[in-house]
């Protein structure tokens, strides 16, 4: 019983990161979308983990974490490097890959 | 009983707060409702009792993570002028969430209908820190030695890509 509504409230907020993907242009709000989406599948692999009692879900929950944490470095970086190329958040702006222009 | 009102309060905070994280128009706005939206996911998750991944949600995503993030925010002197102007913002969001409802439908359906609740026994030390660092150097060897890796590859492409060029 339980179980499915932890499953339920995992889809719900990986539509949401969905939706804050697609439609916003803020390289931050995408950025912070991702993470959302990341954290919903986290969030089904414990429910599943603690359901069949098994703690192997967490330990991919556990490696999706420092995943996320190397990811967040390298968006970091870019937010830097884009910012002082272009001084501005759009993504729309960003089709520089590689020299500058 | 008590389990199903704290779960219930929890899902509608983070379900608020990632509503609101999606839709603020300054980046510091979205990213103070994403810190409610992680430490909520947080406590769902010591209400399902996995303490430590518990403990590593709040350390690592809502302290180092987000503090980051907001660090990021704050060295980069973001001014109004700075930002896309998204003026069909609302009519691009209300559309992306039209055209996901029916995914979303179909997936709790399949939920709903499924029958994977197994309701297992608990052992009695699950989520400690013993057991998930048992499970994770006994079978996980592998993932995490290449996580190690993947980690210094980061750190490298981080202090490349943001070294200022000649």
């Amino acid at each position: 019983m339980m179980l499915k509504a932890y499953m339920i409230l995992s889809i719900i907020l990986f539509s949401i990161g969905v939706v804050g993907l697609i439609s916003r242009r803020n390289i931050i709000v995408i950025y912070m979308s991702i993470e959302l989406m990341l954290n919903a599948v986290n969030l089904s692999f414990v429910a599943i983990s603690a359901d069949l009692g098994e703690s192997s879900a967490q330990v991919i929950s556990l490696i999706i974490i420092a995943i996320t944490a190397s990811e967040a470095a390298l968006f970091m970086s870019l937010f830097v490097i884009l910012f002082r190329n272009k001084a501005s958040l759009d993504a729309n702006l960003f089709d520089m890959l590689g020299d500058k222009k | 009983m008590q389990n199903e009102i704290v779960f219930a309060t929890l899902a509608i905070i983070t379900i608020v707060s990632a509503i609101i994280m999606i839709s603020a128009h300054r980046p510091i706005d979205s990213a103070l409702s994403f810190i409610v939206t992680l430490i909520s996911v947080a406590a769902l998750f010591g209400l399902m009792n996995a303490t430590f991944l518990f403990v590593v949600q709040i350390i690592i995503y809502a302290g180092a993570i987000l503090s980051l993030i907001l660090f990021i925010i704050m060295f980069l002197n973001i001014k109004d002028e700075n930002l896309p102007d998204e003026k069909y913002k609302n009519r691009w969001l209300l559309a992306t969430s039209l055209i996901l409802t029916p995914f979303c439908a179909i997936l709790i359906n399949l939920i709903l209908r499924s029958d994977i609740a197994l309701e297992g026994a608990t052992a009695k030390n699950f989520g400690t820190i013993q057991d998930v660092g048992l499970t994770l150097f006994s079978k996980w060897v592998l993932p995490f030695e290449l996580v190690s890796i993947l980690l210094l590859v980061a750190l490298i492409g981080a202090v490349m890509l943001s070294k200022r060029g000649e």
